[in-house]
């Protein structure tokens, strides 16, 4: 069992490590706590990790099931060629509380992984096990959409939603103030 | 950037800008060290031992056996709580239940072992006897006097009413009266977050690492439950995943400050969502009727509102929801009478507290299916209705005449949206449709009160100090839940005072260093938190000013003076003003009814689709339109926006708080249902430009009526669609069904 890269310290097939959920031992064993438990029944997400390559609720797994497999957390991302993703989360602010980003980002991720020209319905089906109280989801789509078209070398068109966030980089800018009309 | 002049006004390089949150960058690489995440070497595991049951009184609890299990460090009980309140009367409930429970989940027991398991254990070896009791299952039962009687103050937990005429009579002259009730359900906060954190016990004082939205409100709690003084209690309530309401009324810091006070180690416990959707605060319930007359060219003449809420076993919010219920009864119309009457219940239902929008969206439902009722009655356009009854700037209040700020332009929000595509090409969108699946589009509106109300004493400070670098490091509240506050503070700070934004940090959350500042709450942050912030800038300013110090130019040497001469620290407050009149309220009780002077407005409009053969909806398509004032940080706004209308499309179509005979029945996100991605239509979001004279840059706040507009928008598109208007929410396919066969769309 690799983590993020490294071999784990521990022998997963230990019995009792093997019978422990792997966001358990990911967050007290391995003190990687960026995986955040939100219902612990595999229903919001927030757990979310990659098992070669591929996103599962790590509350759903125990830890002796994956004893041979690469696991990458959100802590992990970065070295495995996500980090323009992280930053166009930012970027398109589709953070605000943050809890869920860590298991949203590594369900994108793995949906880059497996397609390079994701379409904005190919998001939603990533991210149907993500749950998001805070944003409304649409900046995630806007984000992993920009990412892909910036990994082919393309410019994304603006999306037409207000948010200003359509040309990559644009939220943010000194010229960027969102959509404004009317006025009285 | 531009130099500014220090002795005239800095130039705006930030304010309307939008700017990442601050923190972003340790959100998406997974560093940010949530209260939950923390911990320490030698800390104990905490379990709640819970109520199983609505209503019991407790004969007796025996906590021997998990006590001697080994690996057990406390196991405490009512009387191990040094006073066993959660505030000051009966009717904020006990730390812990002594005598009889309340609700299912209702706190019994704190258990603290060497390890989660062992805790878990011992939890499970608590002998609790339980004779159950009556049980009160909702207002009906609450009203009757048979019922057993939750409190010694019997099961009211508050009224309010005010009419500012006979509307009765009124409406008798009235060519079209409405007469209808509408029901709104309880609804789950689902922050990601479940409560939680970690607490210390050092040299005679706690820290306490817990989410809350009102950190000083938390720490006169735990100082009242350990009988310590207030400076032996340091809340440090972020960074969290959430809020939306939940962290003002949740007991959690008050839990973990009794475990850490009473074991003397650091204290972790971190809820389940199970026990969160069982013990923890939903948005109030409500039944509304509203009687409501109209002339025939769609101007309202009166209108009565008709409130019951039903609060749960403890008080927390209700009044005050039910005093924001009544002050938004009247919805964000002009018109020359209305009542209101409000009862607010004790039942043994789950507690419901303060919840983002806070008693407003429950009236809007009425008061919007009425003039959408009323317009498809009289033969008018639903935009036209609302047009010849909008509240504009200035006017006085619908029922306490009070006068309302010169910024507010519902007016301008409707004809935006009007203009807008979604609104014009509906009837071209609806034609589009086939089959099965039917089209319609609705219109909504709404207004809400940017803080806690005339009256009421609210205030926000911030304190600042710049250092011998020239660093500025402003502590300011209220505290960042997730909006990133931080980030509109720095991006206000850089302007007042003409630096770089890089030369400022801003801190929250933590009452050792933060002044009171109140809660995050009432749409107040950026308007309140902001006003204290700008003002405490100025000050800095005047001094600079006054010592002829260039701050905007040299501020390393300015910050050098400064402290040399013992000046480097400022601290200002912001009283947040009343109305400029009063109106009809007796001046001895302005805070009873807190109306408001200054209120942000929403117009939205959905698109929806039906499917007549299983009652489905889809929703591909909202448009908010949103009247802030300045919007200090536009993208960040525009989030809160899309974030909040997705929580009201989720109360309008998906989401209900379900108890049988006060049993909670949606304890998990298997049968709670809440928008995913999937369910998320696409959403535009219009900022309408605007200038709050009383706010920070001009900005008022925003957060809250976004979530009011959603639910009646729903249901006027499902009337455009198959020809029925919803009277209760939210609208499941099973519902749509039922309507659907009493009233055939063909």
């Amino acid at each position: 069992m690799r983590v993020n890269g490294r071999p784990v310290p521990f022998d997963p097939r230990d019995p009792q490590l093997a019978a422990t959920r792997l966001l358990d031992v990911l967050r007290d064993r391995l003190g990687l706590t960026g995986s955040k438990e939100g219902c612990g029944v595999g229903e919001c997400g927030a757990c979310a990790v990659l098992i070669d390559g591929r996103s599962a609720c790590s509350c759903l797994v125990l830890t002796g099931q994956v004893a041979g497999n690469e696991i990458t957390t959100v802590e992990g991302l970065a070295d495995r060629g996500h980090g323009d993703l992280q930053a166009a989360f930012v970027r398109h602010h589709a953070v605000q509380c943050g809890y869920c980003i860590p298991g949203v980002l590594t369900s994108c991720a793995a949906l880059l992984e497996r397609n390079a020209t994701p379409q904005r319905d190919d998001v939603t089906t990533a991210l149907g096990g993500n749950l998001c109280r805070c944003t409304g989801y649409q900046r995630f789509t806007d984000a992993v959409c920009d990412v892909a078209a910036a990994r082919r070398g393309a410019a994304p068109a603006d999306d037409g939603d207000g948010d200003g966030d359509g040309p990559v980089g644009a939220v943010g800018s000194a010229n960027s103030d969102g959509q404004r009309a009317g006025g009285s | 950037m531009t130099t500014p002049d220090t002795a005239g006004t800095p130039p705006r390089n930030w304010v309307g800008r939008s700017r990442p949150a601050v923190e972003g960058a340790e959100i998406v690489t997974g560093e940010l060290v949530y209260v939950t995440d923390r911990r320490v070497p030698g800390m104990l595991h905490a379990v709640v031992v819970r109520s199983t049951v609505p209503h019991a009184e407790i004969r007796r609890l025996d906590t021997s056996a998990a006590t001697a299990l080994p690996g057990v460090v406390a196991v405490l009980t009512a009387a191990d709580v040094p006073v066993n309140a959660l505030g000051p009367r009966e009717v904020d409930g006990p730390v812990l239940c002594k005598t009889v429970v309340r609700q299912v989940g209702d706190a019994i027991a704190l258990v603290a072992a060497e390890d989660a398991a062992t805790a878990a254990a011992a939890a499970a070896m608590v002998t609790v006897d339980l004779e159950p009791l009556p049980v009160v299952d909702g207002p009906d039962a609450a009203l009757d006097p048979a019922s057993p009687q939750l409190h010694s103050v019997g099961n009211i937990a508050g009224r309010i009413a005010f009419a500012s005429g006979d509307v009765e009579a009124a409406l008798a002259g009235a060519d079209l009266v409405l007469r209808r009730t509408v029901h709104t359900p309880a609804q789950e906060h689902l922050a990601l977050e479940t409560p939680g954190g970690m607490a210390i016990w050092a040299d005679g004082k706690v820290t306490i690492w817990c989410g809350s939205q009102n950190p000083g409100l938390h720490q006169r709690k735990v100082a009242r439950a350990l009988d310590i003084e207030t400076s032996a209690v340091r809340m440090i309530a972020g960074p969290v995943g959430g809020a939306f309401g939940a962290r003002n009324d949740d007991p959690v810091p008050v839990h973990l400050a009794v475990l850490a006070h009473a074991t003397g180690r650091p204290v972790h416990l971190h809820l389940t969502r199970e026990e969160v959707m069982t013990a923890g605060t939903k948005r109030h319930p409500f039944t509304t009727s509203i009687d409501i007359g109209f002339d025939r060219s769609g101007q309202i003449v009166a209108s009565q509102v008709i409130a019951v809420a039903d609060t749960g076993p403890v008080i927390t919010s209700g009044p005050n929801v039910l005093k924001t219920s009544a002050e938004m009864s009247t919805g964000p119309y002009r018109f020359p009478m209305a009542s209101f009457s409000g009862t607010v219940v004790y039942s043994n239902n789950s507690n419901n507290g303060a919840f983002r929008g806070y008693g407003v969206p429950q009236v809007a439902f009425a008061v919007e299916n009425a003039l959408t009722e009323a317009a498809a009655e009289l033969g008018i356009d639903p935009v036209e209705i609302r047009l010849r009854n909008v509240l504009r700037g200035g006017d006085p209040h619908s029922l306490y005449r009070h006068r309302t700020t010169d910024s507010l332009q519902v007016e301008t929000t409707l004809r935006t949206a009007a203009a807008h595509p979604l609104w014009t090409d509906r009837q071209g969108w609806q034609a589009a449709g086939d089959g099965l699946w039917r089209r319609g589009t609705g219109l909504a509106c709404a207004m809400k009160g940017v803080g806690m109300g005339s009256g009421t004493g609210d205030v926000a400070r911030a304190r600042l100090e710049i250092d011998a670098t020239g660093a500025v490091t402003i502590w300011a509240g209220p505290n960042h839940t997730g909006q990133s506050i931080q980030t509109t503070y720095e991006q206000i700070a850089a302007d007042a005072l003409g630096l770089p934004i890089d030369a400022i940090e801003v801190r929250v959350g933590d009452t050792d260093f933060v002044p009171e500042s109140g809660p995050t709450a009432a749409s107040r942050s950026t308007y309140a938190g902001g006003g204290a912030v700008t003002r405490a800038c100025a000050e800095l300013r005047e001094t600079c000013a006054r010592l002829g110090l260039p701050l905007a130019t040299d501020p390393a040497g300015t910050g050098e003076k400064l402290v040399e001469l013992g000046s480097a620290a400022v601290e200002a407050e912001f009283f947040l003003p009343s109305t400029e009149d009063i109106g009809l309220i007796p001046a001895d009780q302005l805070a009873t009814y807190g109306p408001h002077r200054v209120y942000g407005a929403c117009t939205q409009v959905v698109r929806v689709e039906v499917n007549i053969r299983t009652g489905e909806l889809r929703v591909p398509d909202l448009l908010s339109v949103v009247d802030c004032g300045t919007a200090i940080n536009p993208a960040a706004t525009i989030g809160q926006a899309e974030g909040g209308a997705l929580q009201g499309l989720g109360l309008a179509v998906m989401e209900e708080h379900r108890l049988v005979d006060g049993v909670p029945v949606t304890t998990n996100l298997e049968n709670y249902l809440a928008p995913t991605i999937a369910d998320a239509p696409h959403m535009q979001t219009v900022l309408i430009s605007g200038h709050e004279d009383t706010g920070p840059y001009g900005a008022k706040g925003m957060s809250e009526v976004v979530v009011v507009p959603a639910p009646p928008a729903l249901a006027a598109a499902v009337l455009d669609a198959v020809g029925v208007l919803p009277d209760r929410l939210p609208v499941t396919p099973e519902r749509m069904l039922t309507w659907l066969e009493e009233q055939p769309c063909g």
